[in-house]
């Protein structure tokens, strides 16, 4: 798999406007800490802006331009400029579950068919190996973290699929704070990896609807 | 544009809005809107760049772009609001699509990537990024309309995004 070009596609997906709430807060967080991610978010949203440029002409038939000056009815919004505090508020506020020793979590009631997880991890904890249902993404929020593939930092993504298996240590100094999507369960692995594979199991009946 | 910021120019919006508002019209109705709410949805985003203007920035991005992501979230606003599942009224992605203040490329310098990407694609590439990006259209319908496969569609988007890759560093 080309990670660049899974990267690329949640960029255009998100310039594009398709994606759900899940992902698109997703996406825009790491637009938000990713110069690079950012840029090429905005050169595509410039393509678009040209095609918008070039598009065909479909006349409106009952507008002209004075209804635009006339209704001068669009709400005022907030400038927000951090989309992951003016959601989750701030992160140590928030009722974090403790997985098992140095792993918290905490999802996100958001509406959506993906998995909106906050994940925080004390310096040198690990996850044990695991594979994934469905695709992961990570988005390295604070500290970073290292795999067999890699090492993560803040604004660093990461997006996995069912074909890969590893297994994330967090920072000896800082340990880690991520933001993670999950399209579908995550498959453990190794010692503890049965009793994961059940709690997953079991916590799947509490979803709420 | 200037115009409008400054001295609040009826004159000069009017050009703007005679320029866009069919552009914005159709781009609604390729994305499957109604024509009775593809009408006010144009009027609700040329209504943004009049109350707004002073948010425009033309050093950060072309007037398109800009007019194109207000379109944009209107779309997203307008599928948010019907879709059929349970609509809730806090929805995060409201507050999502704000204007990005950091690291937004020079105008310049995008005009140089949108010129090399115009080279190195050919006419059938730009035609499936519009239908794609910009249309929203899935990859079955693209097939549809240009009668080619499925599977030929899906590895030639592939293969577009990758070599956007190469350009976009």
């Amino acid at each position: 798999m080309n990670g660049t070009v899974v990267k690329n596609q949640l960029i255009f997906d998100f310039a594009s406007g398709i994606l759900g709430p899940a992902k698109s807060l997703f996406a825009s967080t790491y637009l938000q800490l990713n110069s690079n991610a950012s840029k090429i978010g905005s050169t595509f949203e410039n393509l678009l802006g040209e095609n918008l440029m070039d598009n065909e002409n479909i006349h409106p038939k009952n507008l002209k331009y004075t209804d635009c000056i006339d209704s001068e009815n669009s709400k005022p919004t907030s400038n927000i400029n951090d989309p992951l505090t003016s959601f989750f508020g701030n992160l140590n506020n928030l009722n974090w579950k403790q997985v098992y020793k140095g792993f918290k979590e905490y999802t996100a009631s958001i509406d959506d068919k993906d998995e909106l997880k906050l994940i925080q991890m004390d310096p040198g904890v690990s996850v044990p190996l695991h594979s994934h249902g469905g695709k992961e993404y990570i988005l390295v929020l604070e500290g970073s973290f290292c795999d067999e593939y890699g090492e993560y930092s803040k604004g660093d993504i990461q997006i996995n699929d069912q074909k890969i298996k590893h297994t994330p240590i967090a920072s000896r100094d800082t340990g880690c704070i991520c933001l993670s999507i999950t399209e579908k369960d995550v498959i453990f692995f190794g010692k503890y990896g049965s009793f994961l594979n059940l709690f997953t199991f079991i916590k799947s009946f509490f979803k709420p609807k | 544009m200037k115009k409008i910021q400054k001295d609040r120019d009826e004159m000069a919006f009017s050009q703007i809005f005679d320029f866009f508002a069919p552009k914005i019209n159709a781009y609604f109705i390729q994305n499957r809107i109604k024509i009775e709410s593809s009408e006010e949805l144009t009027q609700e985003v040329l209504s943004t760049v009049w109350v707004k203007s002073n948010l425009y920035n033309s050093k950060k991005s072309a007037l398109s772009t800009w007019i194109f992501t207000i379109a944009r979230n209107k779309k997203i606003d307008f599928f948010r609001k019907n879709s059929k599942t349970n609509f809730k009224e806090e929805d995060i992605r409201e507050f999502l699509y704000q204007d990005r203040e950091v690291d937004l490329i020079e105008e310049n310098e995008a005009k140089k990537q949108i010129e090399r990407i115009n080279n190195e694609l050919d006419e059938q590439q730009k035609i499936m990024i519009k239908m794609n990006f910009f249309e929203n259209k899935s990859h079955k319908k693209i097939a549809d309309e240009l009668e080619i496969p499925l599977g030929t569609v899906k590895s030639r988007i592939r293969h577009i995004l990758t070599k956007m890759q190469g350009f976009l560093r």
